[in-house]
């Protein structure tokens, strides 16, 4: 039997077409379609200066908005030859890591929520609004934050809205520890999760899953250690697990907010003076750059001709996780609940993950064109 | 007398059902903030379940893609009377950043559905939304029952 779930449907976030083939509460094999929230960004981004570029890069995801545009001003940064200034990136590295904390908790929260686990879902989201409170005292927004531009960031910060920042912190370390027992040790939680939704490393590899499901399935690969910010500046190591059922991707993601935490201590304790921006004169090229966002490798193929960009084009990491989740994990998995629990442990973000490619059978992809693309009907 | 104890059962127990019809998820991360401790939601009757079939209350946030065009009429159609739908952020008002030359966008969705209040925002804060559902939300749904008996 096929059991449709979606597009809008009570244990969905996003819209989303999930087919599960079923033979009585076992299933099978799933299916997914996409389409839903496709907007068209990379047509719309390209005749525009990167000044307009900038917020549409944002709004490609709301969860992970920041690296978007992190990455978009990095890709102009490489163009140019030129890197920001050091205090515009140790920023960087600040917002960078308080939104992965906020994109970890939400993730976490999610999973437990489609586990049923009520208490854990509201005590992660009770975690989860102090470091939104941090992120706004230092953008100014919640969500779409608008702190990039192109050679530095928007505006500095003052030692008062840091040494607040510090103090959110330390009191998130200090309740972390007591919620991540819970589940770590916490009998109902743990059966619930160990040994279900299992992805090999072998499988992991071929899906090409990032960020930390493949971490969790025993890829040792975290963008961050390349990225010359973190790796001049501060110390970082990559955190990973072998067993790739849905605990490890949980605990994986776990693990990653203290990490976040203690890369923040590092990174407010050790800010440098200085400018926050400097002018950069774009010159005609191409470029591409990739960061390491909440869920895995984002990266940006940006072509401009010194002013206004010929050509863009994001992937974003979702997209290899769910193909991941659907093709290998939901295989044989014992009972319907089991599948929604697997699919949200993914961390499934479906504003990331339109976009519409055209791969032939020779394996050369092309962009779609948009032939005859219906007109507006206005 | 049955009216005015329908009315009180109604105000007090608002079933929402949220819809993403292509946005950037940002409002939806706003909705599921408001679940929070910290805003608590279901001490003012509002249950966030997304089943067209229950609701009282749709949430529209995003602009309106292509796929979204028929099927959001037909979830509008759905959801039983009585009902009112709360437009959240930019893109169901306008469209925001991708109502633009070249975009497969088809804002704004009172085109589609009537929308009876709308928050703007991108997004708009968990409080503003909160605001706008109970300012809409216990009144009118109170109101169109009696119309319907």
């Amino acid at each position: 039997m096929i059991l449709p779930i979606g597009p809008i449907h009570p244990s969905l976030k996003e819209p989303l077409r999930l087919k599960l083939k079923t033979r009585g509460e076992k299933v099978l094999t799933a299916e997914i379609d996409y389409g839903y929230v496709h907007r068209g960004i990379e047509r719309i981004m390209k005749g525009k200066t990167w000044q307009k570029g900038i917020y549409l890069s944002e709004r490609v995801c709301g969860i992970c908005s920041y690296i978007h545009t992190q990455t978009f001003a990095e890709t102009f940064e490489r163009i140019a030859g030129e890197r920001a200034p050091l205090r515009a990136q140790f920023l960087r590295v600040l917002t960078n890591e308080l939104d992965r904390i906020q994109s970890h908790l939400l993730a976490n929260s999610t999973y437990f929520k489609a586990l049923e686990h009520e208490t854990l879902f509201m005590y992660m989201l009770y975690l989860r609004e102090p470091v939104m409170d941090a992120i706004e005292l230092l953008t100014g927004n919640r969500v779409n934050m608008g702190w990039n531009v192109v050679g530095g960031v928007r505006m500095d910060v003052n030692q008062s809205h840091l040494d607040s920042i510090m103090k959110i912190l330390l009191k998130l370390e200090s309740e972390y520890d007591r919620y991540v027992e819970m589940f770590e040790h916490g009998p109902l939680v743990g059966l619930r999760s160990h040994d279900v939704g299992k992805l090999s490393r072998d499988d992991a590899i071929k899906a090409r899953a990032v960020g930390p499901i493949g971490r969790a399935s025993g890829l040792k690969h975290d963008l961050r250690e390349n990225h010359h910010t973190y790796r001049d500046n501060l110390d970082l190591k990559v955190i990973w697990r072998k067993e790739g059922d849905n605990f490890a991707r949980t605990m994986n993601r776990f693990d990653e907010i203290t990490q976040s935490i203690n890369l923040i201590k590092e990174v407010i304790a050790n800010l440098p003076e200085g400018d926050i921006r400097k002018k950069i004169d774009i010159p005609a090229g191409y470029g591409d750059w990739r960061n390491e966002a909440p869920r895995g490798e984002v990266s940006y193929f940006i072509e401009t001709n010194g002013n206004l960009i010929k050509d863009v084009s994001i992937r974003t990491p979702s997209i290899m996780n769910i193909d991941a989740c659907a093709k290998y994990m939901l295989n044989d998995v014992a009972t319907v609940a089991d599948a929604i629990a697997t699919y949200a442990s993914v961390d499934p973000c479906i504003a990331c993950t339109e976009r519409v490619i055209i791969v032939d059978e020779s394996g050369k992809s092309q962009e779609f064109d948009y032939p005859n693309y219906p007109k507006k009907n206005k | 007398m049955l009216d005015a104890l329908k009315d009180v059962i109604r105000k007090s127990s608002i079933h929402v059902c949220l819809i993403n019809t292509g946005g950037c998820n940002g409002c939806d991360i706003e909705v599921v903030a408001l679940l929070s401790p910290r805003y608590d939601l279901e001490q003012y009757g509002i249950y966030v379940h997304n089943n067209p079939r229950e609701a009282d209350v749709i949430l529209v946030a995003g602009a309106v893609t292509e796929q979204w065009r028929e099927k959001l009429q037909r979830i509008y159609s759905k959801v039983p009377e009585p009902k009112i739908v709360v437009a959240i952020g930019n893109c169901p008002l306008s469209g925001d950043v991708f109502n633009q030359e070249g975009s497969s966008v088809y804002a704004p969705v009172s085109d589609f559905i009537p929308v009876d209040a709308e928050v703007s925002g991108c997004p708009p804060r968990p409080s503003e939304i909160l605001a706008a559902i109970l300012a809409v939300g216990p009144d009118a749904i109170a109101a169109r029952g009696r119309q319907k008996v």
